[in-house]
């Protein structure tokens, strides 16, 4: 196969506003060949994004040479030509819609080209019917899902019919069900003969490519097929990378059951594997009783909850409807739900940043409905930390920042360096290492954790978390949920939502599902990870420890339900397999 | 509680698409149209004549199926000012000795400021109405097309129209992406104390407490254009040269009759 794209030594560096330069990309060369499907990962600062604008001229090299389709990219008479050949679709769904109506969008890339009009009609037609969003051609794309405009995005590449997309992060903004949708298209397009590169923080989607490229500090350290790739933790942790969730539970599971072989990367190989395991269908291990309802009552009680935006408005729109939601003190509560299913409105309420229109809500000794209940001392006592919560960092200075809360509340002087100092060590941040690093420097894993200590600054009691860990790299992904982990410990309570199924699954105790603005499931965790249909027919998914149970009891053994830990699961294992000749199952006192 | 529905307030520049026969217009007829209300709205001198536009504007209003209160619900936000300057215009206008009323040292009020001051309003109001009733009809697209239609003409004598009017399709779709974003950052904000909407302390305090919410929404603003230029880019943006169209615009009979009716009540207006 000749090589559609090919990088020869390639060396970048960004230009710095004091005249230096910081070094991206370097040496790189790479060949991929038409009809490759191949992912791109590595931690943040590894060049990632940056070799993606490479690859159709976005950026060009300072040294080596980039040739797509045989076109060197420095020239830009062949930019046109490249852009044709190379389609690219970005992070952020909204930041890439040119146009108020999404056919007009789909059009602009044609457009660009010179086509007549009669030819771009029938390439946007062709282009919105792939991607499954004809019906919608005549809307405006702020009333489509995150996933939706994503697909419009991809429409408009398609419509240009070039050889090569490139997904740059596209999935990382999106609900499980919009992810799911755009990892198909991508399967399906390679099936076309397409050239697909995905570049990725989730590493169960470089899975789906058949080569995948690791980056670090701007070169590449490894270059195989996943197998390969995945076959190391330890070197993949050192590159600040993960295994994919279930070649990690496969790893752990092979810790006491030494039989299942190595190498199993996906759910269904590992469902496969244990199956094949000898087992007997044991017994099906009593499920404790749930505890009788606590007569204790609920810190945050919210009852058939309405929520109308713009009320009164043509451009109406019901948030939420009729929900019903308990949090007890100190628990661990999480929101789930797709894109659009009213979770932010829910937590809205919760603070005060919204009153109830329709329903109480009560938080501690606070009625939200009387219109006497301060708000301020409900906020104080109720964080909330919003989704890409660095976005709002306004100071130069990291301490000033982490401050601004408590000083508003009063504070000063000494009392206020103690409690900057006390929210900065919470999320693990050394008070004098960072209070004076300006924050605009800091990485996207840092500016994380600020945006967190600016609100665990204010001493909450409860804290509401939208997406805390959306957008992160694997290693700042695994830093926040530890942190978080530690704060539950604290005893402040946590309400939290989240796409990502095994952070929910890791944090939480109880969990409400929401449905188009209406608790539709709310209970223990496991109880709500049992329904793994009814999850997916809502737009959303299950842990992989879930997602394997299910499997298994597809396949007729005999596991309750309701398992979300790897603990729980392998304990539930080792009573269904065959390890009376000891030799299957390692027992857990010894290991 | 609204106090953070930022673009609840901002009824002009919202497109409802109520399938309305003004909808269907050609483009380049609602904007000419549009555009010569505008013109003559601010000419005429006739309070008559404002009268009428403002009745003509609430039929037009009908016509179009926009809820009339809502489209008043705009005027909300200007009204303190324009009821300020009117204000001012009745006191301090030029003296009419022949009709004064009250006389305060160097302020006055006679029937003639009185008047002017009516005057102002009505010219506001029915001008606000005007752009509301443009922006309603008129979807961001359609502005485009027309725009671009419209000026067209003029890139043969050298001038870069595409890329203004680009500059205007993108400053537009951007617009309620800004608002909400500043929604979101007050609300974030509001959640570590700022104080939004209670209306406390000097106007110094007042401008601080802006600050971070302009950082922020200054900050992601120029994220989101950057990304916005790089997915253009990619998609072979490169400037309007050899650019084509997916929509040809089409004038018809129905055009023609509606132009006629506009320029009928822009006569009306000035001479009545």
């Amino acid at each position: 196969m000749s090589a559609l794209i090919e990088f020869d030594n390639v060396t970048y560096a960004y230009p710095l506003p004091n005249g230096g330069r910081i070094a991206a990309l370097r040496e790189i060369s790479l060949r991929i060949a038409e009809g490759e499907y191949v992912a791109i990962v590595g931690a943040n600062g590894s060049g990632k994004s940056t070799l993606a604008r490479h690859l159709n001229a976005l950026l060009v090299p300072d040294g080596g040479r980039v040739t797509v389709a045989g076109l060197d990219t420095r020239d830009p008479s062949h930019y046109a030509a490249i852009h044709r050949t190379v389609g690219m679709v970005f992070q952020h769904p909204e930041d890439q819609i040119v146009a108020s109506l999404v056919e007009e969008d789909v059009a602009f890339g044609v457009e660009n080209m010179g086509v007549p009009s009669a030819e771009i009609r029938a390439r946007v037609d062709e282009a919105l019917e792939k991607v499954g969003l004809w019906e919608m051609r005549l809307r405006p794309p702020y009333m489509l899902s995150a996933g939706q405009q994503q697909r419009v995005a991809l429409a408009g590449v398609l419509a240009m019919r070039p050889r090569c997309i490139v997904f740059d992060e596209a999935t990382a903004m999106l609900d499980p069900a919009g992810r799911c949708a755009v990892r198909e298209m991508m399967a399906d397009l390679h099936r076309a003969g397409l050239t697909i590169i995905a570049i990725t923080h989730f590493m169960e989607e470089a899975l789906d490519a058949r080569r995948v490229v690791v980056l670090e500090r701007g070169r590449v350290v490894l270059d195989d097929p996943p197998e390969t790739v995945f076959a190391d933790a330890t070197t993949l942790r050192t590159l600040g990378l993960d295994l994919p969730p279930a070649a990690g539970l496969a790893c752990e599971l092979r810790r006491y059951f030494p039989a299942l072989p190595a190498g199993l990367l996906t759910a269904s190989a590992l469902i496969a594997a244990l199956d094949t395991l000898p087992h007997h269908a044991g017994e099906i291990p009593p499920v404790p009783a749930s505890p009788p309802a606590s007569p204790v009552p609920a810190l945050i009680e919210v009852r058939d909850l309405g929520h109308t935006y713009m009320m009164g408005t043509p451009l109406a729109q019901r948030a939420l409807e009729s929900v019903t939601v308990d949090v007890a003190t100190a628990s661990s509560h999480g929101l789930l739900g797709a894109t659009g299913s009213g979770k932010s409105t829910l937590m809205q309420h919760l603070n005060g940043l919204l009153r109830p229109q329709e329903g109480t809500v009560r938080v501690g000794d606070y009625i939200l409905n009387d219109p006497q209940t301060d708000v301020r001392a409900v906020r104080r006592m109720v964080g909330l930390v919003f989704q890409l919560p660095e976005t709002q960092i306004f100071e130069q200075y990291v301490g000033d920042e982490i401050a601004y809360g408590p000083r508003l509340q009063g504070l000063l002087g000494d009392s206020l360096r103690q409690r900057v100092r006390w929210a900065m060590e919470l999320v693990g941040m050394g008070f004098n290492a960072f209070k004076d690093r300006f924050t605009f420097a800091l990485s996207g894993g840092e500016k994380r954790k600020v945006a967190l200590a600016s609100i665990l600054a204010l001493r909450p009691t409860v804290l509401l978390l939208d997406e805390p860990t959306a957008g992160l790299d694997p290693a700042s992904h695994r830093e926040v949920l530890a942190h978080l982990q530690k704060l539950k410990e604290t005893g402040i309570t946590l309400v939290l939502s989240s796409h990502q199924m095994e952070d929910v699954a890791a944090l939480t105790g109880q969990a409400t599902v929401l449905d188009n603005g209406r608790s539709v499931l709310e209970g223990d965790i496991t109880d709500v990870f049992a329904h793994g249909e009814r999850l997916r027919a809502l737009g959303l998914s299950t842990p992989v420890v879930a997602q394997v149970v299910e499997g298994l009891r597809a396949r007729g053994w005999t596991l309750p339900p309701g398992l979300v830990s790897s603990a729980a699961l392998t304990e539930a294992l080792s009573q269904c397999l065959n390890g009376s000749n000891g030799s299957l199952i390692r027992s857990f006192a010894d290991s | 509680m609204h106090e953070f529905e930022f673009l609840r307030f901002v009824t002009i520049g919202q497109y409802l698409p109520t399938g309305s026969i003004i909808h269907r217009l050609d483009p380049r007829t609602r904007l000419v149209s549009g555009l010569l209300l505008v013109i003559v709205l601010t000419l005429t001198s006739h309070g008559a004549g404002l009268c009428v536009a403002l009745a003509a504007l609430g039929i037009l209003l009908a016509v179009a199926r926009i809820p009339l209160g809502y489209a008043l619900k705009g005027l909300v936000a200007p009204l303190p000012f324009l009821v300020f300057l009117a204000a001012l215009q009745v006191l301090f206008g030029p003296r009419d000795a022949a009709r004064l009323l009250v006389v305060w040292g160097p302020l006055s009020i006679s029937t003639t400021s009185l008047l002017n001051g009516a005057l102002l309003i009505a010219r506001f109001v029915a001008l606000i109405l005007t752009l509301s009733l443009i922006s309603y009809c008129l979807s961001t697209t359609e502005l485009v097309h027309g725009l671009d239609a419209l000026l067209a003409p003029f890139t043969k004598i050298g001038l870069p129209t595409h890329a203004f009017v680009l500059m205007v399709q993108v400053t537009l779709r951007f617009l309620p992406l800004l608002a909400l974003e500043a929604e979101r950052i007050a609300k974030s904000q509001a959640s570590r104390g700022a104080e939004w909407g209670t209306g406390r302390g000097g106007v110094l305090r007042r401008a601080r407490q802006a600050f971070p919410l302009l950082v922020p929404l200054f900050l992601t603003g120029l994220q989101r254009a950057e990304n916005l230029a790089l997915a253009m880019e990619a998609r072979g943006y490169q400037g309007g040269k050899g650019r084509t169209s997916l929509t040809t615009l089409h004038f018809r009979p129905a055009d023609a009759v509606a132009l006629a009716v506009v320029v009928g009540l822009a006569v009306v207006v000035m001479r009545a």
